[in-house]
């Protein structure tokens, strides 16, 4: 790891891993040869949930807090052996799990774990019968969006009370990522819902974690406590954590300079970069001993487009919309030029993500190339290009607006004469972002962890974000068969292969990706950042040395 | 007095009802609702029917509207869609974090501005005066959230400080609770101060040029009482109304200052809520602004008899 990595090397390596600090690196490995200390205060800047019932709501500021509180049956590994965009599972509640055949899995539960000492629970045990219980409210409460990633789920059985048999309508090789994914399956105790009538309230967030919810205050802040009897001994070491609600960009920038928050106040613990760059030499003086590691980030927009009808039924024409679509230049005016580029799987998702130059005929199409985007265009019937539109929300970002201006004026240099279409968020999202919208438009897509989510809904016939209405029968069959193909390398190809034919027939046009900038303070040992929602994993054995 | 009273009060109930339709109308013409964004991309079958039913956002409009008034007439606003907490539940732990800043707020505008006002009329073109005008039109122009900033991270760059951000509870420190709104108070005042200093100083200037003030001075009266007792009563009237006018102003500007200071007061909560289409909290909310500035106004008129005896209500 080394600090004078240049922009070019990030963009050669791929921007998946690199590593930079203010001040001398210690480094993560470094830290592992010290004792861990218990005890200290942990000083985050988080999201202000819309409410703590984690299947009503999609949103990642609840997600993100029930990491702390909350168990999952399995997990993603994390520390500082554990590359960002790297995702290996381990048990968490499961002590072990077993796939007897392709439609069935076997999870083992771990003897003695107990819920938080809380009313209504109260420290009772937990039994594969909360397992059953979360997985069934998963799947039957209306409201919950993110009930899809179970859809593969046909049922859940107590086998004894250690014991869980989960079987599937299909084979489905991703359920165990779904399993471990942090934006969904936390488990939860049926006491509390039946108690509370939902899990809306605060006091509701009862869970098996490391760490307990000790008081909340809306657009004030969260506290969480040590959870003592955690079924990891001696975990967390860490006594407290403070968690601020700060919704203004430069508040939450000024207490991070003044050592009020001990991690980056983005996502997964991160600076965004034109904050970064005006910051650093502040920083330098002010935190000499801010640790930073650099890894790309899993947030990708993509153009959209209706290629169900003309001219976007037209592949010529698509392809010379990416042509037109200067990555670099748009990664120069939004990013301080450092980013990677993204085929249909993010490159930050390393695992999977097939690299550009990799991508065979379709790699062309990623080269900015205005005069032959032109050329397509008139080979196409559009020799003075044509009229269109693009629907956007700004997300409430200067880049995402800044990123639409770059773009209308790329489609306009080759003869596509878009009208920009602003939308606020509510109108994107129940129009444009479901596939309703004139001719084109632009905007980010959740950030996944598993390469399933960034491809079948967008290009499955019938899929609801299917924003391009992709009707591809190769590519339908290429993604059915990617989650029935359980041999990692086979399935590799499989998805290698639809990155290919996408790139070929660009049904999206997909945006570089910036690299995320993860900090902490010297302070933090043994955590290293990584994408997703995970904060609480990542932070279960970091300790304080202050 | 009671008579008039009355008159208004009456006269009160239709522009309550009106605003009652408006704030009940606007939220529901913006494209998207609760339902959707609470599913966004994510839905699945018919989830988006069958949460809009759970909701009761199926039913029609105009049943939704007068079941709305309906309980707005026994004291129930309604419960968020989002939290499930009541509305009035809410507005209660809010409200008091909001009517402190902006009545902050207002005092610090007039703390600032009548004296300055006063001067720049007394001694109108000279430095003083100029200074004075030149500094309420940087106030006027420079909004209030520019301000905010600057002064929070300014200092964090420069030293490594900032002022409190966050929120102390009252029953914590009741000192710190207070002290906690005087900056986010001062920078929200400045924008009235300026209206109000230049306000002032037009009108006392005014004044200051009428017959019975030149026969003030005549008289060899001192400077203080011819300015402060004969003249300010009379100038100050349309500095009343225009506070009513300020009230508004200041509660609209509450929405960014509490969220750059962390403060937890309606403001923001209004603003989530209008982010979330979370449609009794927008009502409710605005239900309640709009009464408040109903009887504020009121309070103004009633406050012109008291400044000017020649001003009888009947």
């Amino acid at each position: 790891m080394s600090d004078s990595l240049s922009r070019r090397d990030l963009l050669k390596a791929g921007g998946v891993l690199a590593a930079a600090a203010l001040g001398p690196v210690a480094g993560p490995r470094g830290a592992i040869a010290q004792t861990p200390k218990r005890g200290g205060t942990l000083s985050l800047r988080l999201w202000d949930p819309p409410h703590f019932d984690l299947h009503q709501t999609i949103s990642y500021k609840t997600n993100v807090l029930h990491t702390f509180t909350h168990s999952r049956l399995l997990k993603y590994k994390a520390g500082p052996g554990v590359q960002p965009g790297s995702f290996v599972l381990e048990g968490d509640l499961a002590e072990s799990w077993s796939q007897p055949n392709d439609t069935t899995y076997v999870f083992k539960l771990r003897k003695g774990v107990r819920w938080h000492a809380k009313p209504p629970v109260n420290g009772r045990e937990l039994t594969a019968d909360d397992v059953k219980y979360t997985f069934d409210r998963f799947v039957n409460e209306k409201g919950n969006a993110y009930r899809s990633m179970m859809a593969a789920l046909d049922k859940v059985e107590v086998v004894d009370k250690y014991t869980v048999r989960m079987t599937l309508k299909e084979p489905y090789v991703w359920f165990l990522d779904m399993v471990a994914n942090p934006m969904a399956l936390a488990i939860i105790p049926k006491e509390a819902v039946e108690k509370f009538g939902d899990l809306k309230k605060w006091e509701a967030v009862i869970g098996t974690g490391p760490w307990m919810l000790d008081s909340y205050r809306p657009n004030v802040g969260v506290t969480f406590v040590r959870n003592p009897g955690y079924f990891l001994p001696g975990l967390p070491y860490i006594d407290r954590v403070e968690v601020t609600i700060d919704e203004d960009n430069a508040s939450r920038m000024a207490a991070f300079i003044a050592g009020k928050y001990d991690l980056g106040w983005e996502a997964s613990g991160t600076i965004n970069r034109v904050d970064w760059v005006q910051l650093k030499d502040t920083l330098k003086q002010r935190r000499p001993k801010l640790q930073s590691l650099e890894f790309a980030s899993n947030q990708m927009s993509h153009i959209y487009m209706r290629t169900d009808k003309p001219p976007f039924n037209d592949v010529r024409v698509r392809r010379a919309i990416s042509l037109a679509f200067d990555r670099q230049g748009l990664l120069d005016a939004v990013a301080e030029g450092v980013g990677v580029m993204n085929p249909a799987v993010p490159a930050a998702l390393k695992d999977w993500s097939l690299p550009v130059d990799q991508l065979g005929e379709g790699a062309q199409f990623y080269k900015f190339d205005p005069a032959r985007a032109r050329k397509l265009l008139a080979e196409a019937g559009h020799p003075n290009g044509f009229p269109a539109t693009v629907s956007y929300a700004t997300y409430g970002s200067t880049i995402q607006v800044d990123a639409v201006q770059l773009l209308l004026k790329y489609l306009k240099d080759i003869g596509i004469d878009a009208k920009p279409i602003q939308q606020e968020y509510g109108a994107y999202i129940s129009t444009t972002f479901y596939g309703k919208y004139e001719s084109m438009a632009f905007g980010p897509q959740t950030p996944f962890l598993d390469p399933d989510n960034y491809l079948f809904g967008p290009y499955m016939p019938g899929e609801l974000k299917n924003q391009s209405h992709v009707n591809d029968p190769v590519l339908s069959d290429m993604l059915i068969r990617q989650r029935r193909t359980a041999d990692v390398a086979k399935r590799r190809e499989v998805l290698h292969e639809i990155q290919r034919h996408a790139a070929r027939q660009q049904y999206y046009v997909y945006a570089p990706s910036g690299v995320y900038i993860g900090v902490w303070d010297a302070a933090v040992k043994n955590y290293v950042p990584n994408l997703g929602y995970d904060w609480g994993g990542r932070l279960l054995a970091a300790w304080l040395d202050r | 007095m009671k008579r008039y009273l009355l008159k208004r009060l009456v006269v009160a109930i239709p522009s309550l009802i009106i605003a009652s339709l408006i704030v009940f109308t606007l939220p529901r013409l913006l494209p998207g609702d609760a339902v959707q964004l609470m599913l966004e991309e994510k839905a699945y079958g018919k989830d988006v029917d069958d949460l809009r039913h759970k909701l009761g956002l199926d039913r029609p409009i105009y049943i939704q509207y007068f079941t709305w008034v309906g309980n707005v007439l026994t004291g129930n606003l309604g419960e968020s869609l989002w939290t499930k907490r009541t509305v009035t539940e809410e507005l209660g732990m809010r409200l008091p974090i909001t009517m402190l800043l902006g009545g902050m707020a207002i005092c610090f505008a007039i703390i600032i501005a009548i004296p300055i006002g006063i001067l720049s009329a007394v001694r109108a073109d000279t430095l003083r005066d100029y200074v004075a005008r030149s500094a309420a039109i940087v106030g006027l122009s420079v909004p209030s959230f520019w301000i905010a900033t600057l002064v929070i991270v300014l200092p964090a760059i420069w030293w490594g400080w900032t002022p409190h951000l966050g929120f102390t509870e009252f029953s914590k420190s009741p000192g710190a609770h207070v002290l906690q709104f005087i900056l986010p108070a001062f920078i929200l005042g400045i924008a009235s101060a300026a209206g109000i200093m230049r306000l002032t100083r037009a009108m006392l200037l005014e004044v200051l040029r009428q017959d019975y003030v030149r026969t003030a001075w005549a008289k060899g009266l001192r400077e203080g009482v011819v300015v402060m007792k004969h003249s300010l009563k009379n100038a100050v009237i349309p500095v009343v109304t225009i506070l009513g006018i300020q009230l508004a102003q200041i509660f609209s500007g509450t929405v960014i200052i509490e969220s750059i200071f962390q403060l937890p007061g309606m403001g923001r909560f209004l603003f989530d809520a209008i982010l979330q289409r979370d449609y009794p909290v927008i009502q409710g909310i605005n239900l309640l602004v709009v009464s408040i500035i109903v009887v504020m106004n009121l309070l103004v008129d009633l406050l012109y008899a008291v400044l000017d005896p020649r001003i009888r209500y009947s």
